[in-house]
């Protein structure tokens, strides 16, 4: 059923308009706009063409059959009448995208409550209502026009909220900033919820992270059996909102009054082996080090620095996150003996080498061999907005060295010229994860060890 | 009395709060280790059993209607012979009387003393979407002022229950600090795992608390248990 939603051979988009700016018609462009192949109906009763397309008067009037209806109406009243002839047209997938329901209280509720009991009745699985539904490749129907196409790429969004869905989806489509692969928008879940997502972006073979935002988790039971399930196999990146420390109940046990809905859910965080994010850009930061860099085996880092005084911070902090920082091998100090002026340590000071062989030389040697030193899982690279670290970005002499160790690498960014820092953190942000402070970067790098050896404890 | 006939006559008695013999008999059928306790519905009754389990024991008051039995005078301890058996229920009953008039009394129940352990609690709650979790802690003052506990959803495997005994602040104290008499923590997990197995198979629990659970080098065992019933009707 959810291939629907994701792969429909037809939509129809209720409420289409042909004037631009109108939500109806931000919706009709894009899709349009996507590599949708299939039929596209633009329903309205007072207009006869919308993009070179055929409007018809109501979904029963379409010839075909319809995969999937996306409707933006006015009122929720109009909605559930619309949700009807969906139901007569034998419709089984719906978006609604339009607000007015559950999130208003009062008749609202019963509103909802209308469009459940069709739905029900007549086996449709329903998207929202108050979301903006999908961003993908094959079909976009979020109502914030999109500039770009979406990337096939391979992480998926789950968010409750239609505008910051939306917009995360633009931004990062506009940016190139992340490999998503599909942006959903589930809204007030009256039918759809994280659950069937969660399990639908399981098994897809080309979607290896799932980045998700619950203001409510839905059914907490089935969300744990299936994230256990679906983490084992991939990362799942979790926010969720309201979290608060007041007791779930009035409770009459001891344990009752200590459970709070925020220890509960941490609980089933921890439990699945799904990964806490604590704000919307550490749900996109940790999905870009997930999606872009290998799995760490351990937790051993190496500091990569060119100033001593960066180098201490980032140990502190890399040991507050329950990462080390070990020592070279003798081989690798022995290698790498004339490129420091006292014996390689870790943070790994990079100055001497640059002063004696140049910027690339050193990245091509003493970085390269320091990296890939048995005792290192992964590493933190902090750069500097220099000409020469332009110079290198732009060769993408980092990006190659990377690949080549195939180790996880997160890359600090502090200081600089600004006009050399920019570029590097947009350039080279398309390929690595490049963090514009040192808690946010060693932060990401701590969750993917994790995660990382937990994967290495299941599979043992 | 079996697990599904004390959750039926409960049902029967429109009850939600079952006694503490009545949740031991419940905790020690689901395999969880229990402090022996039995009910007296006399003073007689409350000697000869005394005397069974052996001295010292603890006298507790029984009612449906009294829960907090502390605050009621309702619990005596360390008690170490016939005489102080004696003169412990006829306090008992009367200051439970005071505190609760028309309140059921079913009599005392009877305890063996248990040899003072780390006291750790463990529980379950009925979450409205996670459904049932489990928690871990280390009681008394710890518990009260640090909230020094885990959860895990239920149901939980074996590797959830290490986790939950590691995952906590004073874990160090299970380990036996300061040449305190450390705790048998895979007894501990063996035991969340049953509470665990226990909620998963059993409708229409609300709340549990092992409170205290008293841990030894070897075992451990449930001091006092309280169990909750769902209000709403449901199904064995």
């Amino acid at each position: 059923m959810m291939e629907l939603f994701f792969k429909p051979k037809s939509v129809a988009v209720i409420g289409a308009s042909g004037t631009p700016g109108k939500l109806g018609y931000v919706i009709v462009k894009n899709i349009v706009d996507s590599d949708f192949a299939g039929e596209v109906y633009p329903v309205n009763p007072k207009s006869d063409e919308i993009l070179g397309y055929k409007v018809y008067r109501s979904v029963t009037e379409i010839p075909g059959e319809v995969d999937l209806v996306v409707t933006a109406l006015p009122t929720p009243k109009l909605t559930v009448a619309t949700m009807q002839e969906c139901a007569n047209k034998g419709v089984k997938a719906v978006i609604i995208e339009s607000a007015g329901f559950a999130e208003m209280g009062g008749e609202g509720v019963s509103f909802q409550q209308q469009i459940v009991d069709i739905a029900k009745k007549n086996d449709i699985r329903v998207m929202g209502p108050n979301c903006s539904g999908i961003v993908s490749r094959n079909i976009v129907t979020s109502i914030y026009p999109m500039t770009k196409k979406v990337p096939n790429g391979n992480v998926v969004l789950i968010g409750q909220s239609g505008l910051l869905a939306a917009g995360m989806a633009s931004d990062i489509v506009e940016n190139e900033s992340l490999a998503v692969n599909k942006v959903c928008s589930i809204g007030n879940k009256c039918d759809v919820n994280e659950n069937d997502l969660l399990e639908y972006f399981g098994n897809e073979d080309e979607v290896e992270v799932i980045s998700m935002y619950l203001e409510t988790v839905t059914d907490g039971r089935n969300l744990t059996r299936i994230a256990k399930k679906v983490a084992a196999q991939k990362p799942v990146i979790f926010l969720s909102g309201g979290r608060t420390e007041a007791g779930a109940k009035a409770a009459m046990s001891h344990t009752g009054s200590i459970a709070s809905n925020a220890k509960i859910v941490e609980a089933a965080v921890k439990q699945t082996g799904m990964i806490m994010a604590d704000d919307f850009t550490e749900l996109k930061d940790f999905a870009k080090v997930f999606s872009t860099q290998p799995l760490p085996k351990g937790n051993r880092i190496a500091v990569i620095t060119l100033a001593g005084s960066v180098g201490v911070n980032v140990s502190d902090l890399c040991a507050g996150h329950g990462l080390e920082l070990p020592k070279m091998t003798p081989e690798t100090t022995e290698k790498l003996k004339d490129m420091f002026d006292t014996p390689v340590s870790n943070p790994v000071d990079l100055y001497f080498s640059v002063t004696k062989i140049g910027f690339t030389k050193t990245l091509e040697n003493t970085f390269y061999d320091a990296f890939s030193d048995p005792n290192i899982d992964a590493a933190v690279i902090i750069l500097a907005g220099f000409e020469y670290t332009q110079e290198a970005v732009q060769k993408k002499i980092i990006q190659k060295i990377v690949r080549d160790v195939d180790k996880p690498v997160v890359v600090c960014m502090i200081v600089g010229y600004n006009r050399y820092k920019n570029v590097i953190m947009d350039e080279l942000g398309k390929d690595l994860p490049v963090f514009p402070s040192l808690i946010s970067g060693v932060k990401a790098l701590s969750k993917l060890c994790e995660y990382g050896i937990r994967q290495q404890k299941l599979s043992a | 009395m079996t697990t599904a006939e004390i959750l039926s006559q409960a049902r029967e008695e429109k009850r939600t709060v079952l006694t503490e013999i009545e949740a031991k008999q419940i905790l020690g059928e689901a395999g969880i280790n229990c402090t022996r306790t039995v009910l007296a519905a006399s003073r007689e009754e409350a000697v000869s059993i005394s005397e069974e389990i052996g001295y010292p024991v603890v006298l507790k008051v029984s009612s449906v209607d009294i829960t907090h039995k502390s605050d009621s005078g309702g619990v005596k301890v360390n008690l170490p012979d016939k005489a102080a058996v004696e003169k412990a229920y006829d306090e008992i009953m009367t200051s439970c009387r005071a505190y609760a008039p028309g309140a059921d009394i079913e009599g005392v129940s009877v305890q063996g003393m248990a040899k003072a352990g780390i006291e750790i609690i463990m529980g379950m709650i009925r979450d409205a979407s996670f459904g049932p979790v489990v928690m871990f802690g280390l009681g008394g003052v710890l518990v009260e002022v640090l909230k020094d506990v885990s959860f895990r959803i239920v149901p939980i495997d074996n590797n959830d229950a290490v986790d939950m005994t590691s995952e906590i602040q004073g874990k160090k104290l299970l380990e036996g600090y300061r040449g305190q008499e450390s705790a048998d923590v895979p007894c501990l997990q063996e035991m969340l795992v049953k509470l665990s197995d226990f909620v998963n198979d059993t409708p229409g629990i609300e709340e549990i608390d092992m409170n205290p659970v008293f841990a030894y080098s070897d075992g451990a065992v449930v001091v006092d248990a309280r169990i909750i019933l769902s209000s709403e009707r449901v199904n064995f």
